[in-house]
């Protein structure tokens, strides 16, 4: 997996996690913006999750590949389902599980390049 | 809800939701873990069962723990505050036999499952959350 792809997704994701961070502190229900956020990730971890499918087909190496499909789109997954479980909460815990999947995500993108690497546990 | 079934010391008393509030963030806290647990143990039971059965197993059964604390914490209603009940108790006997297990028979789990080492590996989470889990289930009775 290209390192520098998956290093702005991390940086991204905990950019916008603190930054939610901040609006919870604040008493803030989920925005507009913040959701405007989650999709600009979103649109970061298609790429990273087709590029992924594309360099796995491309390769001749041994490693977990099921394992590897997966974890891309769990990546996927994370994000619509913060703004599905977040939706009608009328206090500052929406904005926070929001923030949960922005930390979430850099988490993933380790495992999936942990996968990639071969290191499976 | 009010659940007919359950003597209610308070007459016409209704529990508040647990999937609400501070609810919704464990919720997603446990959700995580869920998915964690579940690709962990789907990916070991598939590729390496023979190599550790007995951490895999483990594993699998974590999944399925934090799968039905996810499902009934997130739902309204009695029955499923018992199954949220259940389930968290469940996970805090299994996440304290487990890893005490694991410090006295490192052999056994040289394979790691979610709550080897008391949850070492997840930053402690596995340990802490059982007990959040039981305080949020008194907290909204």
């Amino acid at each position: 997996m290209t390192g520098t792809y998956a290093t702005v997704i991390t940086v991204v994701a905990l950019l916008f996690a603190g930054w939610t961070l901040i609006c919870a502190a604040m008493n803030r229900r989920p925005t507009l913006l913040l959701f405007a956020a989650a999709v600009l990730l979103e649109a970061l971890l298609l790429g990273f999750a087709v590029g992924g499918i594309v360099q796995m087909a491309g390769s001749d190496r041994h490693f977990a590949r099921a394992e590897f499909v997966g974890y891309l789109l769990g990546c996927l997954a994370i994000p619509p389902l913060a703004f599905y479980w977040a939706r009608g909460e009328r206090s500052r815990s929406g904005t926070l599980v929001i923030a949960l999947a922005f930390l979430i995500t850099p988490v993933m993108v380790l495992r999936v390049q942990q996968v990639w690497a071969g290191s499976v546990g | 809800m009010v659940d007919p079934g359950v003597a209610d010391p308070g007459a016409g008393h209704t529990p508040a939701p647990t999937g609400q509030g501070f609810g919704r963030v464990l919720v997603a806290i446990y959700g995580i873990f869920a998915l964690a647990a579940t690709s962990r143990s789907a990916v070991q039971l598939a590729t390496e069962f023979d190599k550790a059965p007995l951490a895999y197993l483990l594993s699998a059964f974590a999944a399925i723990v934090y799968i039905v604390a996810t499902v009934s914490l997130a739902r309204k209603g009695a029955t499923s505050r018992r199954l949220a009940t259940v389930a968290i108790s469940i996970e805090l006997v299994g996440v304290l036999i487990v890893g005490a297990a694991s410090e006295l028979f490192p052999s056994i789990f040289q394979h790691p499952t979610v709550w080897t080492g008391f949850g070492s590996g997840y930053l402690f989470v596995p340990l802490v959350l059982p007990f959040v889990g039981l305080w949020w289930l008194r907290h909204t009775r």
